[in-house]
């Protein structure tokens, strides 16, 4: 009983800690139903889950208090879906809700836990690592787990490049304070379709200038402008580090400025073109097969590159395309092996490549017409609204390996 | 153009699930035909109401609206006791 006690609360760091460690553990997800299949837990491995909307449990529990209708619902209608020898994790959107689940089943004698801060805290947890740490050169990969979202701070000699930052700001910023470091330039890659970018934000905050390639600062659905100032990026330009050095590479296809960064000829961030498992879908911005050859070419271009280069992705689709370690990162020569938008690229003519993109297309999400108004200054959203666009795991690969990662689609 | 209503429950600042858990106690004290106006701050009622009002005996929701008062949304939830 005491070991019970002591886990029945999970942090979203936890929560992640077990998911990385391949944990076995069951979800009660008390979510309306549509909120469940948009944005679910997934781990290493697949987590068995069961969703009853908590207006369910309270109705046909029949009770007046939400902890006796618990005890009444589970143990009448859900006794037998629930193990008896794993951990029980409560699942609602903000945590509140679940503390009622999580003390229902343990006082049926199940080991329930508390998801704390719900499905909203887990979306908005950053995981920080370093992939390189020293003063001559430092590497970070900064990650939003849930949503499947990478970014980087690069740094040597004290000065940092944010590479991609995401919504939230302040792990770009403890980061920076914490190891001393001040942020000079702030990058994205590209007009991001899945995710809020905090470049801007950052930029301002901290004084960096905020760098994007000026096909990306209009929309390519309304074909409308960004509202605000950055610096342009051009092809080959060099952004110096230290006594190191990012160079653009302009990769138009996903987006058409789309542009990868090398650092010296060991690292190379791919933004969304090249992930570890597969490859970034070419339709987001309503042109796939005006935009699919492109993505082609600009893929071969980056398999000309030295094969021991390390590629440093901007999404995953599963955490299991993470090394032991927990970080998304492999050679290029690895990738040719095994990434399967690679395998096909390094197999097919530029006209098969183009066939396999557009028939592998997943479903398109129509937040992200949105998201990228975001992106260009075209749309403001509040607090509630921005996390409402965002929820949920990013949708940028091609969907074989969407598929193939094991993901939510059951 | 709001509702008529016979009772209001004033469920602002609650979070999830206390606006339902509350609201199911006082529909059990009207009679039925009657309505009940619940007021609410927390988003996630909205659909907790229209999930909640299918699955319910007796009740229908009969109206919702959002209204924004300096800058902060109050969402109200029209519960009608059907039998």
């Amino acid at each position: 009983m005491a070991e019970r006690l002591k886990d029945e609360v999970w942090t979203a760091g936890d929560l992640l800690e077990r998911l990385e460690r391949r944990d076995k553990f069951f979800v009660l997800d008390v979510r309306n139903r549509d909120e469940f299949e948009r944005f679910r837990l997934e781990g290493r491995i697949p987590v068995p889950a069961v969703n009853v909307p908590y207006f369910e449990m309270l109705e046909l529990g029949g009770k007046d208090e939400m902890l006796d209708s618990v005890v009444a619902y589970v143990e009448r209608d859900l006794a037998d879906q629930l193990p008896s020898d794993l951990p029980i994790l409560a699942v609602c959107a903000k945590g509140d809700t679940s503390q009622f689940v999580a003390q229902g089943l343990r006082r049926l004698g199940y080991a329930g836990a508390n998801l704390k801060g719900g499905m909203k805290a887990w979306g908005e947890h950053y995981a920080t690592r370093a992939l390189v740490e020293g003063p001559d050169l430092a590497i970070y990969q900064l990650s939003r787990p849930a949503r499947g979202c990478l970014s980087y701070m690069v740094a040597s000699a004290g000065k940092a490049i944010v590479i991609d930052p995401l919504r939230h700001l302040h792990p770009y910023l403890d980061l920076a304070h914490g190891t001393g470091l001040t942020i000079e330039a702030v990058i994205d890659t590209h007009g991001h379709a899945d995710h809020i970018s905090g470049g801007l934000a950052l930029a301002a905050k901290t004084g960096a200038s905020y760098y994007l390639h000026p096909y990306d600062a209009i929309h390519p659905i309304d074909v409308l402008p960004a509202t605000f100032l950055y610096e342009f990026i051009r092809d080959s330009q060099v952004f110096p580090l230290g006594r190191h050095e990012l160079k653009a590479l302009h990769i138009p296809g996903h987006t058409l400025g789309l542009v990868a960064f090398r650092l010296d000829d060991r690292y190379l961030f791919t933004g969304d073109s090249i992930f570890i498992r597969s490859i970034a879908r070419p339709d987001l911005g309503g042109k796939a097969e005006t935009w699919a050859p492109l993505h082609g070419r600009s893929l071969r271009r980056l398999l000309d590159l030295p094969g021991g280069t390390t590629v440093l992705p901007g999404h995953f689709s599963s955490l299991d395309e993470a090394d032991e370690t927990g970080r998304f990162a492999a050679t290029l020569d690895d990738l040719k092996k095994r990434n399967d938008g690679l395998v096909v690229l390094q197999r097919e003519s530029e006209e098969g490549f183009v066939r396999y993109l557009l028939e592998s297309l997943p479903k398109f999400i129509p937040e992200y017409v949105d998201i990228k108004r975001v992106n260009a200054g075209l749309l403001a959203p509040g607090e509630e609204d921005a996390a409402t666009l965002e929820l949920g795991k990013n949708v940028c690969a091609l969907s074989q390996a969407y598929v193939a990662s094991g993901g939510g689609r059951q | 153009m709001s509702q008529v209503f016979d009772k209001l429950l004033d469920a602002r600042g609650l979070n999830c699930p206390m606006p339902l858990v509350n609201a199911r106690k006082e529909i059990g004290k009207l009679e039925p035909g009657q309505v009940l106006k619940v007021v609410a701050t927390d988003r996630g009622s909205v659909a907790d109401f229209q999930g909640w009002a299918k699955v319910a005996k007796n009740v229908e929701l009969v109206g919702q609206e959002t209204e924004s008062t300096e800058g902060a949304n109050v969402y109200v939830h029209y519960v009608k006791r059907t039998a």
